[in-house]
């Protein structure tokens, strides 16, 4: 029952989203949230930290700006730059999952720098520096309030196929890994594939975002391969807290805002952000969700099944 | 050509020692303490500019190559005792927010301290200038910089291999579980190693200053690159890191000559083939 | 096990509730006020900009008093962080939830193309500084400007005033930053180059950011060329220039900062590091006319004496280009301002210009500076002076706007 109260609550929040933020920011927003809960597939429920998302968001971006600009109508250009960024990422993951921890975090950092400068060197492809530019959008979701509908109906399909998976038997060998490799791996599981396969599908539904974003501002700037842009996808999500499966929406909807709206205030903006991100791994490794859940719980101490998931997190942070 | 190569070597040198520097110093830090050091390009930049301004204070450019680094040491303390101690038993995903989240505070308080603009730190008149070496002129400084960087590795191998601590921190690496039940204080293990790896990183910078200038940014220049270097080297590889520090200063110097809009390139074409045909780095062992 | 797919339903109102809160701050224009952004890097690699920029713009907006044609101007700034995408989303964020009409903003090829497709689509007026030609070239449409000069006259005035400077010289090298930018520049270098009897003897391209460059300068030597001529900018052109010092290529021979900044770039390198530099700017502030004195007065009492350099005269040049179209056309509809400055020709304080209506490029002086010796110096601002300006236009034939389209 719940879940379905939720699902209302997030239909809710798309009607009201565009009241609440300009109309770029919000539809970027959805994009991100995309990114986000997809990385949270891969960061929270199987517990693998990859500093290289945004390879995946920026290929795939390319790969359908350049679709667009060839002529090929949308509907053919999502679907092949997804498939494409999920061709790629079961190349890159069949190098990446082989290691854990500290040297998967190099391998993913490392090839998207190395995507990066690919697609800085191939101007005549990339438009290198400059980004890519010109891409337009079809008549039929040229305005504003269409795109958004657009973009939000892209956003519920792809919570909704996310939902699936991560409460189908896959998402539960997901949580298994993560919580005891070596047991999953004894139960008769083949990790590294489950791996491949997390990894795989927290970047082809990257990839999917990226493929949107190319339509909000008709271009591909080179930012969106940079691998800053996966600390962005990496802060977002633990921002809003890997804890729950729409937490990283918070995420990138705090993320966002805060950084306009900080970045008005004061020029060294960064510096809060800064302060920000330290004081939630310091204090609330939750995220916001949880902090806003536990605040709710002082109020109405009512919810007995979070305790329940409370416990999961902390197995999973000791 | 042939002086032409001879001093591309001497070029890839130079940096290729810099970047061992900054990647010992990571290698450190991520094979004793495992974790992602992503404020280590930012302990360089603060190196480079501490040095700058004890330099102009002072007037000593030697006194500031000395002292800088020790403060960077210093900040380095502050980091690993009021942050990264919390988190040794958390994930990396949020020792990585953290330290990127410290990152971001240092480079915007170098912005508020310095300003945004980019400053020149002179070498000292004994060292500026270009020395003949009969095939070919090349500034003096580049060369005291290959020989002093040179004889802090030997030192740093030294330390490593000779002394006590040494072979705590390389035990530490090797198996850190067994450093706990030796009886041996982890927490100052942990500490030390991590003033080691920022002592590296401060002093790259610093040393890097009269060639590169200073720059907020610098830091999350070189960042990517030290990755790269302990990617390369291998995970943990203390000797892999310095000669593949080395390897890619030279190729990149190589790369120069013949193809000079690919000089950024190469070090990923580098990492690539790595990744390809020797996927636990050149000198990896786990 | 089962994850809920949010704790609970009330904790999704209260992420509502937050929401509204967080959007209140964004205020609501007024329609008797002109709204004007000012989109300039105050964080990123060119951070430095930001502020001065924003500084320069403000000194054209005091000198009206914030008020143009009886309304009051608005003027609200965001960073561009240097990164397009959250350049073009803050430009239309500023649009949709400010009433922005106009926008200055500065720096990157990049930024520039995103925010200039903004505007098209928003039909909003952007008046850009430098640093990409394809604002009056390629990518132009009726509602963008372009201030800096043309990149084939200043190229044009570069190689004619250092060949008037070194009659004997012959050879040059040529470093160049490798993106569309740069190659267009070293494009017009190649062909004016024989124009001035000077024979282009190598080029290197490097990438942009890259700060090491001996391996290039030792290239260059084994060429022995008469300059250098470097077509790269901000701390790559100043780490070149630093270490071609190092290796004594300067002072013995000069090298050619061909689009500089100027005043920034200068006073960060050394004095013994600068010496027998050429630099082609688009502004230095001892440009000789009234108006300009005016602007750097107002700009050192705001800046403790420090006079200003690309970044606040762009500012200042963007600002007052806005305000005088609105002046001009009596109006603060973009399309009516645009108009006005089509074909508009006047004096300000870089000197004459013109502003063409076919392609919407700034035609107007671009200056040639030496650099002093340090016993030259009167103070330590006091770094280099005004050779020569030119404003050749560039060639009908070769700009690549062939229509502007219609608004």
């Amino acid at each position: 029952m719940k879940n379905k109260y939720s699902f209302i609550a997030l239909i809710i929040f798309l009607f009201v989203g565009p009241f609440l933020f300009p109309n770029a920011t919000i539809t970027e927003m959805l994009i991100f949230g995309i990114v986000a809960i997809s990385t949270n597939i891969m960061l929270g429920y199987t517990g693998m930290l990859s500093f290289g998302q945004a390879l995946f968001f920026g290929t795939s971006a390319y790969i359908s700006g350049l679709m667009l600009l060839g002529g090929f109508p949308l509907f053919l250009a999502i679907p092949i730059a997804t498939l494409g960024s999920f061709v790629i990422s079961l190349f890159i993951g069949y190098f990446c999952v082989k290691r854990e921890g500290l040297y998967f975090i190099c391998l993913t950092f490392a090839f998207n720098q190395m995507f990066y400068f690919i697609a800085y060197v191939w101007t005549e492809v990339t438009g290198g520096e400059d980004g890519l530019v010109g891409v337009e959008r079809p008549a039929y979701i040229d305005t504003q309030l269409t795109f958004y509908i657009f973009t939000a109906v892209m956003f519920l399909f792809a919570v909704i196929a996310l939902y699936k998976i991560v409460t189908s038997p896959l998402g539960l060998i997901f949580k298994l890994i993560r919580e005891n490799a070596s047991r999953a791996e004894a139960i008769g599981y083949n990790v590294r594939f489950y791996k491949l396969i997390s990894f795989s599908i927290a970047s082809t539904f990257t990839g999917l975002a990226g493929s949107l974003y190319v339509l909000i501002h008709s271009m591909v700037p080179i930012d969106q391969i940079h691998w800053l842009k996966s600390g962005d996808i990496i802060f977002m999500t633990l921002f809003g807290g890997v804890g729950s499966f729409l937490g990283p929406l918070i995420g990138v909807v705090g993320y966002i805002w805060l950084s306009d709206t900080f970045s008005i205030i004061w020029a060294r903006w960064p510096l809060i952000m800064g302060v920000i991100f330290a004081i939630v791994v310091l204090y609330f490794r939750g995220g916001v969700s949880e902090l806003l859940e536990n605040l709710f719980k002082k109020y109405k101490s009512i919810s007995r099944k979070t305790e329940h998931e409370q416990d999961i997190k902390n197995t999973k942070l000791n | 050509m042939t002086f032409l190569i001879i001093s591309q070597i001497l070029n890839g040198l130079g940096l290729g020692m810099l970047y061992a520097l900054v990647g010992v110093g990571l290698t450190l830090i991520l094979g004793v303490l495992n974790i992602p050091n992503f404020a280590h390009g930012v302990l360089y930049a603060l190196g480079a500019y501490l040095a700058f301004t004890i330099a102009n204070v002072t007037g000593s450019f030697y006194f500031a190559m000395f002292l800088s680094p020790l403060l960077v040491v210093l900040v380095g303390f502050i980091l690993e005792s009021q942050g990264v101690r919390r988190l040794y038993h958390a994930h990396h995903d949020y020792q990585l927010l953290f330290l990127f989240a410290c990152a971001l505070i240092i480079q915007e308080i170098i912005i508020i301290i310095w300003g945004p603009i980019g400053f020149s730190l002179l070498a000292p008149p004994s060292l500026s200038g270009a020395v003949d070496l009969g095939f070919l002129i090349y500034p003096k400084y580049r060369l005291v910089l290959i020989c002093f960087a040179f004889f802090m590795i030997v030192c740093l191998y030294l330390f490593l291999t000779k002394t006590n601590l040494g072979a705590i921190l390389r035990a530490g690496i090797e198996n850190r579980d067994m450093v706990k039940v030796l009886g041996i204080n982890v927490n100052v293990v942990f500490l030390y190693t991590f003033g080691l790896g920022a002592y590296l990183a401060g002093l790259a910078g610093a040393l890097s200053a009269p060639i590169m200038g200073l720059t907020p940014s610098m830091g999350l220049d070189i960042l990517p690159i030290c990755f790269v270097v302990v990617v390369v080297a291998g995970l943990g590889s203390i000797p892999g890191a310095i000669i593949a520090g080395i390897l890619i200063g030279l190729s990149q110097g190589a790369a120069t000559i013949w193809f000079p809009e690919a000089t950024n390139v190469v070090i990923y074409v580098m990492m690539g083939l790595t990744i390809i045909f020797r996927p636990q780095g050149l000198f990896g062992v786990r | 096990m089962n994850k809920s797919f949010f704790s609970s339903m009330k904790l999704k109102i209260t992420g509502i509730v937050f929401g509204t809160l967080f959007s209140i701050s964004s205020s609501i224009s007024l329609s008797d006020t002109v709204n004007i952004l000012g989109l300039f890097p105050f964080s990123g690699p060119y951070a430095d900009s930001g502020k001065l920029t924003d500084q320069g713009a403000r000194i054209a907006l005091e000198e009206v008093n914030y008020t143009i044609n009886g309304k009051k101007i608005k003027y609200v700034t965001r960073d561009s962080e240097t990164k397009a995408g959250p350049a073009a989303r803050r430009a239309q964020e500023a649009i949709d939830t400010e009433g922005v009409k106009f926008i200055i903003g500065p720096w990157s090829s990049g930024v520039a193309l995103a925010v200039t497709e903004v505007a098209k689509k928003n039909k909003v007026m952007y008046y850009f500084s430098g640093g990409t030609e394809d604002i009056s070239g390629k990518k132009c449409h009726k509602y963008a400007f372009m201030w800096a000069a043309n990149a084939w006259t200043a190229m044009d005035a570069d190689l004619k005033i250092f060949k008037k400077a070194n009659p004997n010289a012959k050879k040059i090298y040529l470093f160049v930053v490798d993106y569309a930018f740069g190659w267009t520049l070293q494009k017009y270098v190649e062909s004016l180059a024989p124009k001035y009897g000077l024979e282009v003897v190598g080029v290197d391209r490097h990438p942009l950011g890259h700060r090491e460059y001996s391996t290039f300068i030792t290239k260059a030597m084994s060429k022995n060329p008469d300059a250098v001529y470097m077509i790269n900018f901000g701390l790559d052109a100043i780490s070149a220039v630093r270490q071609l010092n190092n290796f004594g290529f300067t002072p013995k021979k000069p090298v050619i900062m061909s689009w500089s900044s100027g005043f920034e770039e200068l006073i960060q390198l050394d004095p013994a590091a600068r010496e027998n530099l050429i630099v082609g700017s688009n502004y230095y502030y001892t440009i000789d006319n009234p108006e300009n004195k005016k602007f750097v007065e107002a700009y050192k009492k705001k800046f403790k004496g420090v006079p200003p350099g690309y970044a606040g005269a762009a500012g200042y040049g963007l600002m007052k280009m806005t305000l005088l179209g609105m002046q001009k056309s009596g109006s603060t509809e973009p399309q009516k301002v645009i108009t006005a400055l089509e074909e508009h020709k006047g004096k300000n304080f870089v000197g004459d210009f013109e502003i063409r209506g076919r392609n919407h490029q700034t035609v107007r002086p671009f200056f040639v500076l030496q650099t002093k010796k340090k016993n030259e110096m009167k103070n330590q601002y006091d770094m280099a002076e005004v050779v020569d300006v030119s404003s050749t236009e560039q060639p009908k034939n070769i700009n690549m706007c062939k229509d502007i389209g219609s608004f």
